[in-house]
């Protein structure tokens, strides 16, 4: 056992944050402001992950076959610490480098990898996960988008909800049902689609979270040839459980909020607030939060270094990530008091980025479910 | 970085559950704490097993080997065992060179001048105190700190006489600031340690009650309100563990210490609430063992200001402004 970085990984680190303080734009505040899907990030991304990708850094932790340089995924973590720390100037694209691209590498057809991974893994493609649905969000397996097979083509009718990024996205990671006879996990197919294909149609859901968060997407008569299918028909569940078993702590939340925690620190110290003890006993909470969350992933990290398959400490992560993100985002609103009102106030933008984490990527009551019955190993009802 | 325990520390490990699984446990831990008792014969086979001294005896030139003698002092304190490892093992080899002799109690000033009960007090051999900037390490004689009757999982004990160490330079060796610091770090970082092997076992305790305990027609352990907060103190358990480790191994600096004992004893009392609240009332009995850990998880959130010590402990040390 032992926590030290490598000489190695503190000068990438050094390095990395080099890169963005020469890469990121004087008004990156002001861009960041709407999140790694709003417009101006999302166009910033292309310019952004090209740079990342001329360094070798976008998909350092990919195999050499694929654009990669074979590194471990410590080093990878580096990179989206320091993405997330600033606000994630790589924007959707995180998704992209982070299990998109494995899952093709995974389960893709020779054909699939030439047009896809050369694209990711140059930063020069967006891409969007259609998994949710009116009926499907934490219960997934429910979801009644159908994908039906005629002659050499899909024909894809449903609609998907909540979906992120896919106003900008140039391909969606989609699920859906190829077996209409199937129930709940069986049956279940990834195409991987065009979103300029006739017949998707993006509307955005108006939120309280920010502009360009939530849309729905709808498929009428989409036709696709069949051979965006990725993997087996109907083995789509298991692609999917493989591409995101070390995506429930993909985005390095914790980071993002112990930077934000250093400038609220740093603002009640201007204001004289760090003499009322009550300020000082929240902001140790929060820290302590921060650090909590930080070496519980990097558990996980140490996992996927050495090989092994993902375990339950996957979801002790994600929750701990997720609630020092909320704490945070919620402590910057005290902290900044009324002044946090203001839209795209530094407390608004960060308690508005914060406020899904709970949600995102499986909810918080998804992952204790599974803590209990993989961790504690409690019985079912 | 590597989270598995490398082969010196998993024979180390391995070798003291050994001999806790012989000499230890919740059983021997209710009949000494019965009788106030400190365990003497656990405290020899950890001297002479070579435990004691482990800090030191594989200190390197980066200072005392911390991991591996927080390690053990995680698992006695698992196996509820009465004796007082943490300020040995840890806290000694950190304040002086020189071995001091055990059982060692810990105080602050204020907790001599008041005076509270100490843990292993009635029992101890050496008395450690945390002044402002120094340390003094004094020999204690029989009768010095008298037995105290406590809940909280401990033998106690306070000084009989209220100005028995007046003069403290007077009673033992003083040492300076370096020592001080050193000694606010460890203690912090065992309460901590300590407070992960005890949490451990209390949350093991009770989920194995839950898992069989029926009502309702089923498992209590099987109500999704119940899972979700078994889930969540599990969560906190495990950070509470691998923060308190990395800690330990980066030398008790006193951010990292801090960080590690606030968030470890904020989580110790949900652990404690949660495991009594999940048990019902047969937890609150002595013949259900979780009143072995449970109560001493209390005492540990007392010791150096609790939590609210260690936050200011942190806040203080991440962003260099001192609270008033």
């Amino acid at each position: 056992m032992e926590f030290d970085w490598s000489q190695e990984d503190i000068q990438h680190r050094r390095d990395v944050q080099a890169f963005l303080k020469e890469e990121l734009p004087d008004n990156w505040e002001e861009m960041s402001q709407h999140g790694p899907g709003g417009d101006s990030q999302a166009q910033f991304s292309r310019h952004f992950c090209s740079r990342m990708a001329e360094q070798g850094w976008l998909t350092q932790h990919w195999p050499s076959d694929y654009g990669g340089r074979d590194c471990e995924p410590w080093r990878h973590s580096i990179v989206g610490e320091e993405m997330w720390s600033v606000g994630e100037p790589r924007g959707s694209q995180y998704m992209n480098v982070n299990w998109i691209g494995p899952a093709i590498m995974n389960y893709g057809s020779e054909q699939q990898k030439a047009l896809h991974l050369p694209k990711i893994s140059t930063g020069q493609v967006l891409w969007c996960q259609g998994f949710s649905e009116p009926e499907a969000g934490s219960d997934l397996v429910a979801l009644r988008t159908r994908a039906e097979k005629i002659g050499n083509q899909y024909v894809i009718n449903g609609s998907k909800i909540w979906t992120s990024y896919c106003n900008h996205a140039d391909f969606i990671f989609l699920l859906v049902r190829t077996d209409p006879s199937s129930s709940r996990h069986r049956g279940i197919s990834v195409l991987l689609v065009p979103m300029d294909t006739e017949g998707i149609e993006v509307r955005e859901i108006p939120s309280v979270v920010g502009e360009r968060y939530f849309h729905e997407v709808f498929f009428t008569d989409v036709t696709v040839p069949t051979d965006v299918l990725l993997g087996e028909a109907n083995n789509g569940w298991n692609v999917v459980n493989y591409a995101l078993q070390f995506e429930r702590i993909g985005a390095a939340r914790y980071a993002r909020a112990a930077v934000t925690l250093d400038k609220l620190a740093e603002l009640a110290r201007e204001r004289g607030m760090l003499e009322d003890p009550i300020v000082v006993d929240r902001l140790g909470e929060a820290r302590a939060l921060c650090e909590a969350a930080r070496v519980l992933v990097y558990k996980v990290i140490d996992i996927r270094a050495k090989g092994r398959s993902p375990t339950a400490d996957t979801q002790l992560a994600r929750v701990l990530s997720t609630t020092c993100d909320n704490a945070i985002g919620r402590l910057a609103l005290e902290i900044f008091g009324q002044e946090s009102r203001e839209y795209a106030s530094f407390a608004d933008t960060n308690f508005r980025m914060a406020m899904t984490a709970g949600i995102a990527v499986g909810a918080t009551e998804v992952q204790l479910n599974l803590i209990a019955s993989r961790f504690l190993e409690l019985p079912k009802e | 970085m590597n989270f598995e325990l490398n082969e010196d520390q998993q024979a180390i490990t391995e070798s003291v559950d050994r001999l806790l699984a012989q000499h230890a446990g919740a059983t021997r831990t209710i009949e000494l704490n019965g009788h106030g008792m400190y365990d003497d014969a656990l405290h020899q086979l950890l001297d002479e097993s070579g435990f004691s001294t482990i800090a030191s005896d594989l200190a390197s030139e980066d200072g005392p080997a911390g991991l591996e003698a927080a390690l053990i002092v995680e698992a006695v304190a698992r196996a509820g065992g009465v004796v007082a490892c943490a300020a040995q093992m840890l806290v000694a080899p950190a304040v002086q060179e020189a071995a001091i002799t055990g059982p060692i109690t810990l105080c602050t000033l204020d907790d001599l001048q008041k005076p509270v009960p100490l843990r292993f007090g009635a029992h101890a051999k050496t008395l450690l105190v945390l002044g402002i900037r120094d340390v003094h390490v004094i020999p204690l004689t029989h009768g010095d700190l008298k037995p105290v009757r406590s809940s909280f999982g401990y033998p106690m004990g306070r000084l009989a006489e209220a100005d028995r160490f007046a003069d403290l330079n007077a009673a033992g060796n003083c040492l300076g600031p370096n020592a001080a610091l050193a000694m606010v770090n460890w203690w912090r970082l065992s309460l901590a340690v300590e407070a992960v092997g005890t949490m451990d076992a209390a949350l093991t305790h009770t989920v194995a009650y839950l898992k069989q305990r029926r009502q309702f027609g089923r498992s209590i352990g099987s109500f999704q309100a119940i899972q979700h907060r078994l889930s969540l103190c599990a969560i906190g358990v495990e950070a509470s563990r691998w923060l308190v480790r990395e800690a330990a191994y980066h030398g008790a600096q006193t951010e990292a210490v801090a960080a590690a004992a606030a968030f470890t004893l904020e989580t110790a009392d949900q652990v404690f609430t949660e495991t009594h609240q999940m048990s019902g009332a047969i937890g609150f009995t002595c013949e259900f063992d979780l009143h072995v850990w449970s109560m001493r998880l209390l005492a540990l959130r007392q010791e150096l200001g609790g939590v609210g010590g260690a936050r200011r402990a942190l806040v203080e040390a991440r962003w260099g402004n001192k609270p008033s």
